[in-house]
């Protein structure tokens, strides 16, 4: 970048700072006038910018990504605000979940004894599972909602678990790694010893670009010297890496000797299985396919432009680009992934998840490894 | 040295007399049965179930002496040598025993336990490696004195990994025992020592140190937890506590794993505990800052294999891919069962676009994996 260009960021950085400034004044004087005091607290966020404040389009988006929601807070679920009585029979237990006044309360009885502890963590925008805390143990809650049947059944991995009282009907104890890893994922600020008061459920900003937040206090300040480390760089396998911390990489899934159906979800590691995958192609890359700031496309027409960059006819465009061309499919040039990414269902999910392990399938051919 | 008093070798003498009528398939015939034998032998029997143990074992000797290829006849004569701490005596039995029946894995894991006592620790540990690889532990009332022996073997030759292996096994067994924390303590904080052979002093941190060991093992993470954060501030400056708990730590979760490496690391730098934590963090994804570690235990000790494939892979991730490769190769040259090592090849393999080493090393990982 030029210092030019730089001179010119900064200033129109400080006159957007001055102008955030001003509607801080306005909505200050606003709120003197209407409630009749702000605290300082209140003072301070006016004042404080947040990334929205530089990156207010991908700020935007964000808000409606999958992982921003990726945790809620209790009483922020529209699902369960708009399922207020969930209940399920599983053996000699029956279990509820209640929400009133945008509290959710999760409960087991056997007809004799009874458990109920409130909902505060909800993992999962659309399958819902929640962790929950009894004496200082966490546990991940026996039974989970699932969108499919719009109704509860047991958590997926659960089913080997035979319980014997409420309390073991109630959840599965989560020893302190899983607990924080879980937290890890689908919060922000956890780190590696989890403290839930300190926690933002849901993925932020800072939760991928790490030293968002010292970046966004010296800009404040008109120093721009501290940038989060760039991810535009990153080649597939990088990215594969990044995204896998989460979604789980190829490497993290040998590592544990995880076999089955169960792990279709891991994405990175599917994806590397391919034939197609390669480190250096940035057509293959997770986030050629995906936009992390944005929701979730659903629409086939897209996800065939991006077969087609490299399965295309039309080879202008990657040979521009010193790309590999690939064969072209003999049998359709739409709906790509209906054939090469076959829906798997997931072992106890009550859903179906996209294989990314791009292929052709064979019919009859068991899931391969 | 003396004998551990966990768990008690006279009970567990008597408990293998007992199962050693389970294991009489490998007990030929003898071939020879004169009468002078057949009368020798009834009578060797006799001062054996009457427990008369210095007559019995006098007229196994005499009937081996009568007829040396008598597969039983060394079997007790070994046991009750055993039994009567006549350890070299033993030894002398079972590998006559073990000459005749090379399969007699019981006969094998006794030996073991004598030559534990004559402190013929190498030939100890041959025996009762091989003796728990062809199932000596898998018979419930002998598993705990073999396994608590194989593990202090295995500490002593420094190989704390299988020895806490071993613990774990005895952990899942729920075998307490003062001695049994002693020794996790020890194998734990990366001693060489017996119990036997530690200070009073020192006992009370070994016994602590092997409590919290013993917890974790167990499955009970929370209390192993706060178990450690008391030995931490109990003793602040002993070496080897934090690498002992990271180490725990680390197949569960690397990123807890890792802190209790940078506490050690912050008391003594170490070879071992930066190449762990140089792992930890490639395993987060977070190659930059695995270099630093990785480096430091490579140029201390170039023949650490974890510190080759860390640094290995910590380059390679970090740009230097020629210098990464090398050092993975070489690896798996050295090792070519190491998952990690094959793990950072495919990397760079797809990072460079050679799909087929890829895909080679992709499945060879996988095959791995299996």
């Amino acid at each position: 970048m030029s210092a030019r260009l730089a001179a010119i960021l900064r200033s129109s950085l400080r006159l957007l700072s001055a102008a955030i400034a001003c509607s801080a004044c306005v909505a200050l004087m606003c709120a003197l006038f209407g409630v009749g005091s702000v605290s300082a607290q209140q003072q301070k966020a006016l004042a404080s910018p947040t990334c929205a404040t530089c990156h207010a389009g991908v700020a935007n988006s964000f808000r409606s990504a999958p992982m921003r929601h990726a945790m809620e807070p209790d009483g922020a679920n529209t699902l369960l605000a708009t399922h207020p009585d969930l209940t399920v029979k599983l053996g000699a237990y029956t279990y509820t979940v209640q929400t009133r006044n945008g509290h959710s309360t999760y409960s087991v009885t056997d007809g004799t004894d009874t458990l109920s502890l409130p909902i505060h963590w909800i993992f999962g925008q659309h399958t819902q599972t929640w962790v929950l805390e009894k004496d200082g143990h966490f546990y991940e809650s026996l039974v989970s909602y699932f969108p499919r049947e719009n109704a509860l059944a047991t958590t997926p991995g659960d089913q080997r678990i035979t319980p014997h009282t409420v309390e073991e009907a109630m959840g599965r104890r989560l020893p302190i790694w899983e607990t924080r890893v879980c937290f890890d994922c689908h919060a922000t600020g956890v780190g590696n010893r989890l403290d839930v008061v300190k926690i933002t459920p849901g993925l932020e900003c800072e939760h991928c670009h790490t030293g968002s937040q010292q970046h966004m206090a010296d800009a404040a300040r008109d120093n721009f010297k501290t940038l989060p480390p760039s991810l535009k760089h990153l080649d597939a396998e990088q990215i594969s890496t990044f995204c896998g911390r989460c979604h789980r990489t190829f490497d993290t899934v040998m590592r544990n000797r995880w076999h089955g159906p169960a792990f279709v979800r891991f994405q990175p590691y599917r994806m590397a299985l391919s034939k197609c995958f390669v480190g250096n192609d940035p057509r293959i890359a997770c986030t050629a396919c995906h936009n992390p700031h944005q929701t979730l496309n659903h629409s086939a027409a897209y996800y065939d432009s991006k077969c087609l960059a490299c399965h295309g006819e039309a080879k202008t465009a990657a040979a521009a680009n010193n790309l590999q061309t690939a064969k072209t499919c003999p049998v359709a040039k739409s709906n790509c992934a209906s054939c090469h990414m076959p829906k798997v269902e997931l072992p106890g999910g009550h859903a179906q998840f996209t294989d990314h392990f791009i292929r052709v399938v064979k019919p009859g051919k068991i899931y391969p490894e | 040295m003396a004998l551990p008093s966990f768990p008690n070798p006279a009970a567990s003498a008597r408990v293998l007399i007992v199962l050693s009528l389970l294991f009489a398939p490998w007990f030929a015939p003898a071939r020879q049965s004169s009468s002078q034998f057949a009368d020798i032998a009834a009578r060797a029997a006799a001062a054996r179930d009457q427990q008369n143990l210095p007559l019995a074992i006098d007229l196994y000797k005499q009937a081996e002496q009568v007829n040396p290829s008598w597969q039983e006849g060394w079997w007790y004569l070994g046991v009750l040598q055993y039994s009567s701490n006549q350890y070299p005596g033993a030894i002398d039995a079972f590998s006559h025993l073990l000459q005749l029946a090379p399969t007699a894995v019981p006969a094998m894991a006794l030996r073991g336990l004598c030559e534990f006592e004559t402190g013929a620790y190498d030939s100890a540990l041959r025996d009762l490696d091989e003796a728990v690889a062809h199932g000596a532990a898998n018979e419930p009332r002998n598993e705990q004195i073999i396994r608590f022996h194989l593990a202090l073997l295995l500490a002593h030759a420094s190989r704390f990994e299988d020895a806490l292996a071993q613990y774990t096994a005895l952990a899942h067994l729920h075998a307490e025992a003062p001695d049994l924390f002693v020794a996790i303590g020890l194998a734990g904080t990366r001693s060489t020592a017996f119990p036997a052979d530690i200070s009073a002093t020192d006992r009370a941190f070994y016994e602590s140190a092997g409590r919290a060991g013993y917890v974790f093992l167990s499955g009970d993470d929370e209390q192993a937890d706060r178990l450690f954060t008391a030995l931490f501030a109990q003793y602040p400056a002993r070496l080897g506590l934090h690498f002992y708990y990271g180490y725990l730590l680390f197949p569960h979760d690397p990123s807890m794993a890792g802190d209790q490496f940078r506490e050690e690391l912050a008391l003594k730098p170490t070879t071992e505990t930066q190449a762990l934590l140089a792992l930890t963090l490639i395993y987060e994804g977070h190659f930059s800052e695995a270099l630093e570690p990785a480096q430091a235990a490579y140029s201390a000790d170039p023949n650490l294999h974890i510190a080759q494939v860390a640094l290995g892979r910590a380059l390679a991730e970090t740009g230097d891919m020629k210098r990464g490769t090398e050092l993975l190769t070489g690896a798996v040259q050295r090792d070519p069962n190491d998952l990690e090592a094959h793990l950072g090849l495919a990397s760079i393999y797809s990072r460079t676009g050679n799909r087929e080493e890829e895909a080679r090393e992709r499945k060879a990982c996988r095959d791995l994996a299996k």
